[in-house]
C-alpha cells in the first residue's frame, strides 16, 4: 500500500484523484495503488578494453600516442585473459597464444525482482570471424545487445523462447551497425550464441538456446545425467555431417571452420533459422556451457567437458578449461562460460 | 592488407597500405603510404609567392639544326604565356656562364600583358654563342632566391632548364656542387631537345631539385611542353611538403622512396629530427597524388605481439596535414605472413623496373651485349606483367621478343631520341590502384 496519504485521506500517486484505502487500483486513471517492483538488473561483459593509463608492460615508457607507446611502439594491450562475474555466472575469456587479439566476446546479465520470476539469466558468447574487418567490434556489440535484448524481455516477464529471440533480434542490429563507416565488402562479423535461463521451481528451469555460427552451447548435468551438445554448428563441416559424411572425413575436416550463417552488415536479415532456437527444460544440479571454438576444438565432446565441470566450482571449471584449451595449443581465442543450475542458481 | 588513413583536414589524406602480419623471427615491415591533396586543398596560392625561371641553353650548337632555337624561343614565349598575372619571373640565358634576357637587370619583374610583350622582344632578339654550364645556370637561379626583396619561406621558386648539349664548360664535380648548393631553394624541371644531351646530367639536376626529366626530340614541340610544364607549376599550392617517420626504438628506416609518379630515392634525403625521428622533403604540391614505399626494420617480437613499426605524419610548414599508422603484428599463422600486399609488391618490380632500363642501357653503350640483353630483358618482363604499357612500347624500340621463341635480341640500328626516351622516362611508374583484401 503506497498511496499517498494526504489529510487522512489517500490519493492515487500518479493523478492525486482521491482513492478508497484498500483499492488495489485508481478508479480514475487505473494505475496501481501498489508498489510495482523495479526490476533490477547487473551485468557483466568480456573482454574489458585495455587500461588507459600506466606504464609500457614492455619498456616502461610512460607516454602512448595512437594506443602504441612512444619508446618501443608496442600497442598497449588488453590483459590475455579476462575474467568476469555476474551472480553465480562466470565469464572467462583469453586472447589464446597465436592470435594477436582477443575477437571473441562474452556478455551476461541477471534479471531480479520481476513478479512471478525468481530470477532470470541472459549469456551471450560470440566469436568473431577472423576474415572479416575488426570482427572484435561486432563481437563485443552483438554480446552486449543480445544479453540487453533478453534481459528486457525477461523483465517484462516473456518466456526464454521470446527473450532469446528478442536477443537474437538486438544482436543482428548491433553487429550489423557495428559496420556503419567501414568496408562493406569486408564487414565485422561474428558468430553469436546465447541462452537465456528462468527456475520454474521444484528444481525445474527453463532453457532458450539461440546459435548462429559455431561456437556452442552444452548441458552438462552431474552424473548420472546425459551431457549433451545443444548446439548445431552453422558450418560446412555440420553441413557434410548431417548429409552423411563421416566425422572424420577430409573434406569435413577441411570445412571445419567454414561457418555458413554469421551476424554482421554481411549476413542475412534474418541470420538464423527457426531449427537455430530451442527450448528444454532441465533439472539440476548442472552447468549450462557457452564456449568459442577456441575451447570446443580441443575439446568437443559433451562428456569430456562434464569431466572439468564436475567436483570444481564454476569459476574453476571455466579456468580449468581454459588452461586446458591453453595446453592443447591455444590456436585462437578461448571464451567460456558456465552457468550452474540448481544448487546455487 | 590494408588499414585506413586518416582526413585530417578536407580533401587531403594519407593511407598505408601493407600487409602488418609478420612471421616470428622477422622484422622487415613494408608499406606504401598514398599522400592525397584534393583540388579544394591546393586553391592557387598568392601569385606573389611565385618565382618562375625559364633557362634557355643558348649555346651556339642551338642554331643547328634550323628551326632549333626559333623551337626554343617558341617555347619560352608559350611558358611566359601561361604565367598567372602578377606572377614574378625572368628568363636567364645559358651558356658558360649566366645572365638575365629579361628583365635585363636580372630582378624578377610581375607578369602582366606589357612585361610579357617585353620579355617577347627580348628573346626574340636572342642569338646564340657560347658554351654549357649548366651548374653556373643553377647558380644564377640560387642567387635570385637569396636576393629577391621580401624572400618568405611560403615562397615557391621553379624553374625550366632547357639544353641540347653536355655540360662542358664547367668539371661534373663543379655541376654537383652546384646542384647540391640548390636543393631546396627551388625546383627545376629539365629538358634536353634533340639527342646530344645527356640523360644523367639532366637527370641528376631534376630528381635532386624535385622536378621532372624529359626529352623533347623534335623542337617544334617545345612549345607545347614548356606550356604544360608551367600549367603544372602554376598549379603548385602547397611550397614544401614534408614526410616526418617515427620509428620505434631500436628501429632502422631502410628507405623511403616515392615510387609514384616516378621513382625517387628519397633515403639519403633524411634530415634526423632525433633519434627516432627523420624528416623527408617532398617538394611543392598541387592537387596531385602520390605513392611511397617505406620499409622499416624493427626489433622482432613474440606472436601475438603488435608493434607500431612507423607512424607518417605529413607536415606543411608546421603543420600536422595527416598521418599514417604502419602497424606490425606478429602471428604463428604463415597463411597471413606469407601474403605479400599487392600494392608493395606492384612497386617493388617498378622500382626494380627503373633500375633493370638503366643498368641494361648503360651496358648496352659499353657493348656489354650479355647485360644488356639480361637487364632489358626482366625490364620487358616486369612491365609486361605490371601493365607498363607506356614501357612495353619503349622498350620494344630497343630490344626485339621472338613471340615464338620467346628470345631476346638487341635492336642493333636503334634511334637515339628512342634510346633517350626510354631512359629518361625509366623512373616512370604504372599506378596500381588502392584496394581492399579479400
Amino acid at each position: 500500500m503506497t498511496g499517498t496519504f494526504t489529510g487522512g485521506s489517500v490519493t492515487c500517486p500518479a493523478c492525486a484523484t482521491p482513492v478508497g484505502g484498500s483499492d488495489r487500483f485508481c478508479e480514475s486513471c487505473g494505475g496501481p495503488l501498489f508498489e510495482v517492483p523495479e526490476p533490477t538488473f547487473e551485468r557483466v561483459a568480456v573482454p574489458r578494453p585495455a587500461p588507459l593509463d600506466g606504464a609500457c608492460a614492455d619498456c616502461g615508457t610512460e607516454t602512448f600516442s595512437d594506443g602504441y607507446c612512444t619508446g618501443c611502439g608496442h600497442r598497449r594491450a588488453a590483459p590475455d585473459r579476462d575474467e568476469a562475474h555476474v551472480g553465480a555466472v562466470v565469464l572467462v575469456t583469453d586472447r589464446g597464444l597465436h592470435h594477436a587479439r582477443n575477437e571473441d566476446a562474452a556478455a551476461a546479465g541477471t534479471v531480479t525482482g520481476v513478479p512471478g520470476v525468481p530470477a532470470a539469466h541472459a549469456v551471450v558468447v560470440c566469436d568473431g570471424v577472423s576474415s572479416s574487418g575488426e570482427p572484435q567490434v561486432a563481437s563485443a556489440a552483438a554480446s552486449a545487445a543480445g544479453v540487453e535484448g533478453m534481459l528486457a524481455a525477461l523483465a517484462a516477464a516473456g518466456t526464454t523462447h521470446a527473450a532469446v529471440l528478442a536477443g537474437l533480434a538486438a544482436a543482428t542490429r548491433a553487429a550489423a551497425d557495428a559496420g556503419a563507416g567501414r568496408d562493406p565488402d569486408n564487414a565485422p562479423s561474428c558468430t553469436y550464441t546465447g541462452v537465456a535461463v528462468v527456475a520454474k521451481g521444484q528444481g525445474a528451469v527453463e532453457v532458450t538456446v539461440g546459435n548462429v555460427g559455431d561456437s556452442r552451447a552444452y548441458w552438462l548435468p552431474e552424473s548420472p545425467g546425459q551431457p549433451q551438445q545443444l548446439t548445431l554448428d552453422d558450418s560446412v563441416a555440420q553441413e557434410l555431417v548431417t548429409a552423411g559424411a563421416a566425422a572424420d572425413s577430409e573434406a569435413v575436416q577441411r570445412g571445419a571452420h567454414t561457418i555458413t550463417r554469421w551476424l554482421g552488415a554481411d549476413s542475412e536479415a534474418q541470420p538464423w533459422a527457426d531449427s537455430s532456437v530451442r527450448t528444454l527444460t532441465v533439472t539440476g544440479p548442472g552447468s549450462l556451457l557457452l564456449c568459442s571454438d577456441g575451447l570446443w576444438n580441443y575439446v568437443p565432446d559433451a562428456a569430456d567437458i562434464a569431466g572439468f565441470c564436475s567436483g570444481r566450482d564454476t569459476t574453476e571449471a571455466a579456468r580449468a578449461l581454459t588452461e586446458f584449451a591453453l595446453q592443447a595449443g591455444g590456436d585462437d581465442n578461448i571464451t567460456v562460460a558456465v552457468i550452474p543450475i540448481g544448487g546455487a542458481t | 592488407m590494408s588499414s585506413a588513413g586518416s582526413e585530417d583536414i578536407s580533401g587531403f589524406s594519407v593511407d598505408v597500405d601493407h600487409n602488418p602480419y609478420l612471421p616470428e623471427g622477422s622484422g622487415t615491415v613494408d608499406a606504401i603510404v598514398s599522400i592525397t591533396v584534393g583540388s579544394d586543398v591546393a586553391v592557387a596560392a598568392a601569385p606573389t609567392d611565385r618565382v618562375e625561371a625559364i633557362i634557355v641553353d643558348c649555346s651556339t650548337s642551338m642554331l643547328k639544326p634550323a628551326g632549333k632555337f626559333d623551337g626554343a624561343k617558341r617555347a619560352t614565349l608559350a611558358a611566359i604565356d601561361e604565367l598567372s598575372d602578377g606572377t614574378y619571373f625572368i628568363v636567364v640565358c645559358g651558356t658558360a656562364s649566366a645572365e638575365a634576357i629579361y628583365p635585363p637587370d636580372g630582378t624578377p619583374t610581375r607578369a602582366n600583358a606589357s612585361t610579357r610583350k617585353e620579355a617577347a622582344r627580348a628573346v626574340d632578339g636572342l642569338i646564340p654563342y657560347g658554351g654549357t654550364a649548366m651548374g653556373t645556370w643553377l647558380a644564377y637561379v640560387r642567387d635570385v632566391v637569396d636576393r629577391y626583396p621580401g624572400a618568405s619561406a611560403s615562397r615557391m621558386t621553379h624553374a625550366i632548364l632547357l639544353t641540347d648539349g653536355k655540360d662542358e664548360h664547367e668539371t661534373p664535380e663543379q655541376l654537383q656542387q652546384e646542384i647540391a648548393l640548390s636543393v631546396g631553394k627551388f625546383t627545376c624541371d629539365c629538358r634536353g631537345v634533340g639527342t646530344a644531351w645527356r640523360v644523367d646530367e639532366l637527370r641528376s639536376i631534376s630528381s635532386a631539385l624535385m622536378g621532372t626529366v624529359d626529352i623533347v626530340a623534335d623542337a617544334a614541340d617545345l612549345a607545347e611542353d614548356f606550356a604544360a610544364m608551367m600549367r603544372t607549376s602554376m598549379g603548385k599550392s602547397i611550397p614544401d611538403l614534408t614526410l616526418r617517420v617515427w620509428t620505434p626504438a631500436g628501429a632502422t628506416v631502410e628507405f623511403v622512396k616515392q615510387v609514384a609518379p616516378t621513382v625517387e630515392d628519397l633515403t639519403g634525403r633524411r634530415v634526423e629530427v632525433s633519434a627516432q625521428i627523420g624528416e623527408y622533403p617532398l617538394g611543392s604540391w598541387g592537387a596531385e597524388d602520390r605513392d611511397y614505399h617505406v620499409q622499416v626494420a624493427v626489433e622482432a617480437a613474440a606472436a601475438g605481439k603488435e608493434k607500431l613499426a612507423a607512424r607518417v605524419t605529413v607536415v606543411a610548414g608546421e603543420q600536422v596535414l595527416g598521418q599514417g599508422l604502419v602497424n606490425a603484428l606478429w602471428t604463428a599463422d604463415t597463411a597471413l605472413s606469407a601474403r605479400i600486399n599487392r600494392r608493395v609488391a606492384h612497386y617493388t618490380g617498378q622500382a626494380e623496373l627503373a633500375d633493370a632500363v638503366q643498368q641494361g642501357l648503360a651496358a648496352r653503350r659499353d657493348g656489354d651485349v650479355a647485360t644488356a640483353t639480361a637487364k632489358l630483358q626482366r625490364a620487358m618482363e616486369l612491365a609486361v606483367e605490371s601493365g607498363n604499357d607506356d614501357k612495353v612500347a619503349e622498350l620494344g624500340k630497343v630490344i626485339e621478343v621472338d613471340q615464338r621463341t620467346g628470345t631476346v635480341r638487341l635492336i642493333r640500328e636503334v634511334a637515339a631520341a628512342d634510346e633517350m626516351a626510354l631512359d629518361a622516362r625509366s623512373t616512370k611508374t604504372a599506378r596500381v590502384r588502392k584496394e581492399k583484401p579479400a
